[in-house]
């Protein structure tokens, strides 16, 4: 028997790391129990964010999560990139490195998208060789998050959760199920999402992301830019009882709000978990995501311009 | 399309084909490049990619389509602030969008990504009616300058080194002067414009009404000092003179050949050199100096 999380520490509640935030978290020093960052954002840095990320990293639990490995494009692996990876990793005592179950770009060119891949016996062994040779040279376990899509191939052969089984028990790496991305992909696919979040391996689920989406009607994007909305959360409350708990983060790339309101939305999570929440603390979330909520005719102005995950980028600071 | 398994490489190929192609997923999909991976006609797409019970195939594929182009001028919008307030929203959008058609991205980090903008902009600019800097020259400088920011901003930097104090220099017999040669930071960019972009570019990040300025040579230093860019606006014969220390002249030499490319009196220079030096120790511009003799 497999022990839980592949043997990783359940870090608490986490945040992703903006540098919208930076000022914030190096002066109030909020009580965060780990902060994830995006790997590329850091990993050539030799400026400000790698400065405030040592910072950091000497306080809080580091995670690493990137956009640009590539597992399933049929491009080389970047081993410049994967030293750089494992460089970085040793700097802030990652506790694990993360990228998603996606392909970016092929014949030398990058789209700076997480693209899906068809779900077959041979992109499953072809995924599986690539994460193999990934932990060799990380010389750690893999955690590959579900993406989310907005089309499927025709070739497929099986379900995304049964390509993500095999592929894990396969490779033995870990996963990093994003609830909201299993929502927005089922809702896209016209699948189940509970048949989803019943059958990945969760023996193997490191960790868990959180965010919000956009509903277009006829799709939803993923867009990183609000709250999370009730259907996921309860597939958080179901992903966590069948789990035994995993480390929870939340995402917000887009209208980033204030920090603590950001920080309010993880903490959500202790209510979905049958955590007792102190009701001052309650009362704070609670006045923290109301100040901030959006309505209906916010989503559908944002509806024309959404942009899914992942735009990252840091602005230069110039005085 | 014929029945045969298609490889992972060519639905990738096609994929990325479609998604990227300037006439949108219609016209990658007609495209020679993309049918050469998969022959595959609009009408035949769900061989290939599956409907939805709400979207048919191609539009499916052009919700990766809208986002390639639109997160990419998101991206560069972020870069070129200034550029985007100069020229507005639209005509920045179509800007990028000519840009990507001749440097699509293909590095893994979007700091990459607008490294060739200045480039492009300057190589695709309108014919020029005269000698005079016109509005484009304006647009090549602005956009130099954002991307000297960015690269300044998360490149190289001294911050954890100690910088050479004013006082050291105080203490050179000034008989050893001339033999001083400067180990600038590696932060320090020495840029000359037609325009006073960094004035334009302040507004911008103000949030204070920019005007396009009037032409006018402009010399900048571009650092970083405390994980903050900083501009320094120097007359020609500083920069001049910065410009020949950092190419690793000795200070006599570095005087000599400014005077010389400036028509400036060398007493009036050597006159100014304690103020231009406490100014630009305190910026930091030097990591050390040696005696050259």
């Amino acid at each position: 028997m497999r022990e839980p999380r592949l043997g990783h520490r359940h870090l608490g509640f986490g945040v992703g790391l903006r540098s919208a935030h930076y000022a914030h978290i190096l002066r109030e020093k909020p009580r965060v129990d780990w902060f994830e960052i995006i790997s590329e954002n850091y990993i050539d840095s030799q400026g400000r964010p790698r400065a405030v990320l040592d910072q950091i990293a000497e306080q809080y639990p580091i995670v690493m999560h990137g956009v640009s490995l590539s597992i399933g494009s049929t491009d080389p692996l970047n081993r410049e990139y994967l030293q750089k990876l494992k460089k970085l990793a040793a700097a802030v005592r990652a506790e694990w490195v993360s990228d998603h179950l996606c392909w970016t770009g092929v014949a030398g060119r990058n789209t700076h998208d997480l693209l899906p891949v068809p779900l077959t016996e041979s992109v499953l062994k072809h995924v599986v060789d690539r994460i193999r040779i990934v932990q060799d040279v990380l010389e750690r376990p893999l955690v590959l998050e579900n993406p989310s899509s907005y089309v499927t191939f025709a070739c497929s052969e099986m379900s995304e959760w049964e390509f993500l089984s095999r592929m894990a028990e396969d490779a033995d790496c870990g996963l990093l199920l994003d609830v909201n991305n299993v929502y927005v992909s089922c809702f896209n696919h016209d699948c189940d999402p509970v048949e989803y979040i019943e059958n990945v391996p969760h023996q193997r689920i490191v960790q868990c992301h959180l965010a919000g989406h956009t509903n277009c009607g006829s799709h939803l994007i993923d867009t990183h830019d609000g709250h999370v909305i009730n259907p996921v959360w309860a597939l958080y409350r179901r992903t966590h009882d069948l789990t035994g708990g995993m480390s929870t983060l939340i995402e917000w790339d887009a209208h980033i709000p204030a920090f603590p309101v950001v920080h309010a939305e993880v903490l959500k999570a202790r209510q979905y978990i049958g955590d007792v929440v102190p009701s001052a603390e309650r009362a704070a979330i609670a006045d923290l995501t109301n100040e901030e909520s959006v309505s209906s005719d916010d989503i559908r102005r944002q509806t024309a311009s959404a942009i899914f995950h992942p735009p990252v980028l840091v602005a230069a600071e110039v005085e | 399309m014929s029945g045969t398994e298609i490889r992972l490489d060519q639905i990738q190929r096609w994929m990325h084909t479609v998604i990227t192609h300037p006439g949108g997923v219609h016209g990658g999909i007609a495209s020679s490049a993309a049918r050469q991976q998969i022959d595959v006609s609009a009408e035949e797409i769900e061989n290939v990619i599956d409907r939805s019970a709400a979207l048919n195939s191609i539009e499916r594929l052009g919700i990766y389509g809208n986002a390639y182009y639109a997160r990419l001028i998101e991206c560069l919008a972020v870069e070129f602030p200034a550029l985007r307030a100069a020229v507005g929203e639209d005509a920045f959008s179509g800007f990028v969008f000519g840009f990507l058609q001749h440097h699509p991205p293909a590095s893994y980090t979007l700091s990459d990504l607008g490294r060739w903008f200045p480039i492009y902009l300057a190589s695709s600019r309108p014919a020029r009616q005269d000698d005079a800097p016109d509005w484009a020259d304006f647009l090549v400088d602005l956009a130099t300058l954002e991307r000297t920011d960015s690269e300044v901003f998360d490149g190289p930097g001294e911050e954890h080194l100690p910088l050479l104090q004013a006082e050291e220099l105080s203490a050179v017999p000034p008989e050893n002067w001339s033999d001083i040669q400067f180990q600038t930071a590696a932060s320090l960019r020495l840029l000359e414009f037609r325009f006073p972009v960094q004035d334009f570019a302040a507004c911008v990040r103000r949030g204070a009404e920019s005007t396009i300025p009037a032409a006018a040579r402009t010399f900048l230093a571009v650092s970083r000092r405390d994980y903050i860019v900083r501009h320094r606006t120097l007359s020609r014969l500083p920069f001049q003179l910065l410009c020949f220390l950092q190419q690793g002249r000795t200070l006599g030499a570095a005087i000599e050949e400014a005077v010389v490319d400036t028509g400036a009196e060398e007493q009036r220079l050597v006159g100014q050199l304690g103020e231009w030096f406490r100014a630009w120790t305190r910026d930091g511009y030097f990591v050390s100096f040696r005696l050259n003799c």
